[in-house]
């Protein structure tokens, strides 16, 4: 076996064993429960990470973690694709070496342009987990890094063979694409056919007591389209309902929806719900998007992009998120503080008293049906688009 | 090409993906399955409800039942007001005691000081009870509790104590346009004849002249006081 063929093998079976991590991360979440997930260049060995706020969680739970999201709960993990790719790769890989057909300019031609569809998916991927979630997953990391060299070493293995003959090459292109689209359909479809149901959930978590707004606490956000009436129970400090509104506009239900939003600092200088301040600043802020009332969408969006400067400024001083919020917004000056904005928000907080709310964010109630909390994540598309075709509550399983 | 191996190797790579997803999938399901068998016994996430703070002792609250039933708030959900008998009789507690009640609330009060013979509020007064009902936090009850020092008749000081207190709830209802105020505003008006304050209170929030005071200026006053105890 040359040293090309073995150091493709050895980059194949890296990038199973990273992509494997991966695919059990995603799998051992359909039981609807919080777990911690392998954060690693070395998964399996360190311990695995339970913050919910590093890279390979933030990746785990974004859009693009997934595709079909919404005919299966949580989708069909991109992972497992990886994994069924790398599998291939080892197979011809193998294939190559066992049956001496290293030489075969057919068959390594096939085998570089293999390795170009992990490459060109780590690249796509890639630049989404860094420009689009800002976010660095030490597994992807490590299925990139597979992907490359695998792709080097199928460049190099094809520059080393002495064979130049390429008749037949269409049809040997033809069967062995067959055979990879096989390897990447099987898992899928076996994945699709074994998923648990749970539509037996949606619908059962609970609705609003006393839906009417008789304070005038609920902030229309989004586009105010004559869609269904949601109401987002919501902390503009809290990473979650940052994750939240990325995966609601990924999904592309957001234009469906005439949104409210119900402030809900996790903040005990307000909200005396919370025993400890969970994110120090999030009464101000929410405050800031009270005060804006129409242009509340722009304070939600900067807060949500400058969640991490205010949170970490307010436990320092707690008048910072003010100055920062006023920074952005001075026209907020002389209403953040005020009488009147405190006691609006504590309004908002009294409406969740009203309807005996979990004191968590962020929570979705859909024309007053609530969004079950093990949906807000990866069952997000699967279980709105339910209850945006129902809507009906249904009794607790 | 050896099509036996390449099927062998075909069908054991293949065999990985399949295998990691029946058995995560298995474990899931089997998962799910003892999460909703032991639903009942998993933490449950803490439910939003009114602040219910340590110095709300059983004697408070049943003070405070009594006082909110008898003015009204509580029987007819609607602001009616006790008057200083009224009071007297459902506190069943001397002066002194009522008082006493209220000393746990040191920081969360305001003694809103009026001038001599008059019910109106100016812009110190307004800022302070502005101040003091946006501070509402979990509680579900605020109280004004108005006085007159003693000059004057009874029957007058009583009017101008029921004036304050009333002239406090319009500030309320104008300024904050609240729904609910109705249902959490209780008035007592004790004139000069039950519970007058005496110099302990001084060094709470006051409105009108830092330096000065005597009884009868902490006494022409509506004592006013968000009370975070659920009843």
């Amino acid at each position: 076996m040359r040293p090309f063929t073995i150091v493709f093998l050895v980059a194949a079976a890296s990038g199973m064993f990273f992509s494997g991590f991966s695919t059990w991360d995603f799998v051992t979440h359909l039981d609807r429960d919080v777990h911690d997930v392998h954060c690693s260049f070395i998964p399996g060995v360190l311990e695995s990470d339970s913050s919910a706020s590093s890279g390979c969680h933030v990746t785990l739970m974004s859009p693009y973690s997934s595709v079909f999201r919404a005919a299966i709960w949580g989708g069909i993990p991109i992972a497992l694709g990886g994994l069924a790719v790398f599998s291939f790769l080892l197979f011809r890989g193998l294939d190559l070496a066992l049956n001496r057909r290293e030489d075969d300019k057919r068959a390594t031609t096939f085998l570089l342009l293999a390795t170009l569809l992990p490459v060109l998916t780590s690249l796509g991927m890639g630049y989404l987990s860094m420009v689009q979630l800002g976010a660095a997953c030490k597994l992807c990391i490590g299925i990139y890094i597979s992907s490359v060299v695998a792709f080097g070493a199928a460049f190099g293995i094809r520059a080393q063979g002495v064979g130049e003959d390429m008749d037949g090459f269409g049809r040997e292109f033809g069967l062995s694409f067959a055979e990879g689209v096989g390897f990447v359909l099987v898992p899928a479809l076996l994945y699709a056919a074994l998923a648990p149901d749970y539509s037996k959930y949606v619908g059962t978590c609970g609705t609003l007591l006393k839906p009417e707004d008789t304070n005038q606490v609920l902030l229309p956000i989004g586009q105010q389209v004559s869609g269904k009436t949601t109401i987002e129970v919501f902390d503009p400090l809290c990473p979650a309902c940052k994750g939240f509104e990325g995966r609601l506009a990924a999904s592309g239900m957001a234009g469906e929806l005439k949104r409210s939003a119900l402030m809900f600092p996790l903040d005990n200088t307000c909200n005396w719900m919370v025993s400890n301040t969970l994110h120090p600043g999030a009464c101000m802020v929410s405050e800031a998007v009270l005060c804006a009332d129409a242009k509340a969408d722009n304070v939600i969006v900067w807060a949500f992009e400058h969640q991490d400067e205010l949170r970490a400024a307010a436990a320092k001083n707690p008048d910072a998120a003010k100055d920062l919020v006023t920074g952005a917004f001075p026209e907020l000056k002389a209403c953040i503080g005020s009488p009147a904005v405190k006691s609006r928000l504590n309004k908002s907080l009294r409406f969740a008293v009203a309807n005996q709310l979990p004191v968590l964010t962020p929570q979705l109630y859909v024309e007053n049906t609530k969004l079950c909390d093990a949906d807000t994540d990866l069952g997000l598309d699967y279980a709105l688009s339910r209850l945006l075709s129902n809507g009906a509550t249904k009794e607790t399983p | 090409m050896n099509t036996p191996v390449h099927a062998g190797l075909a069908a054991a790579c293949l065999a990985v993906p399949a295998i990691l997803v029946s058995i995560g999938i298995g474990d899931a399901k089997a998962q799910l399955a003892a999460n909703e068998a032991s639903a009942s016994a998993q933490p449950q996430v803490a439910v939003a409800a009114a602040a219910d703070e340590g110095y709300c002792s059983a004697d408070l609250k049943k003070v405070l039942r009594r006082v909110l039933q008898s003015c009204g708030l509580l029987s007819s959900g609607e602001v009616r007001g006790c008057q200083p008998l009224e009071a007297k009789n459902v506190a069943t507690l001397a002066g002194d005691d009522f008082n006493k009640l209220f000393l746990p609330l040191k920081e969360r009060a305001g003694i809103i000081q009026f001038d001599k013979e008059s019910p109106d509020l100016d812009a110190g007064d307004l800022a302070l009870l502005d101040r003091t009902f946006a501070d509402q936090r979990g509680a579900s009850y605020f109280f004004v509790v108005s006085r007159s020092s003693p000059e004057g008749s009874e029957v007058y000081n009583r009017n101008l104590s029921q004036q304050r207190g009333e002239g406090v709830l319009h500030h309320l209802q104008d300024t904050f346009k609240d729904q609910d105020l109705n249902k959490e505003v209780g008035i007592l008006w004790l004139g000069e004849e039950f519970a007058q304050l005496d110099a302990e209170f001084c060094s709470w929030q006051r409105s009108g002249d830092p330096g000065a005071c005597q009884s009868q200026d902490l006494n022409r006053s509506a004592f006013v006081a968000w009370i975070d105890c659920r009843l």
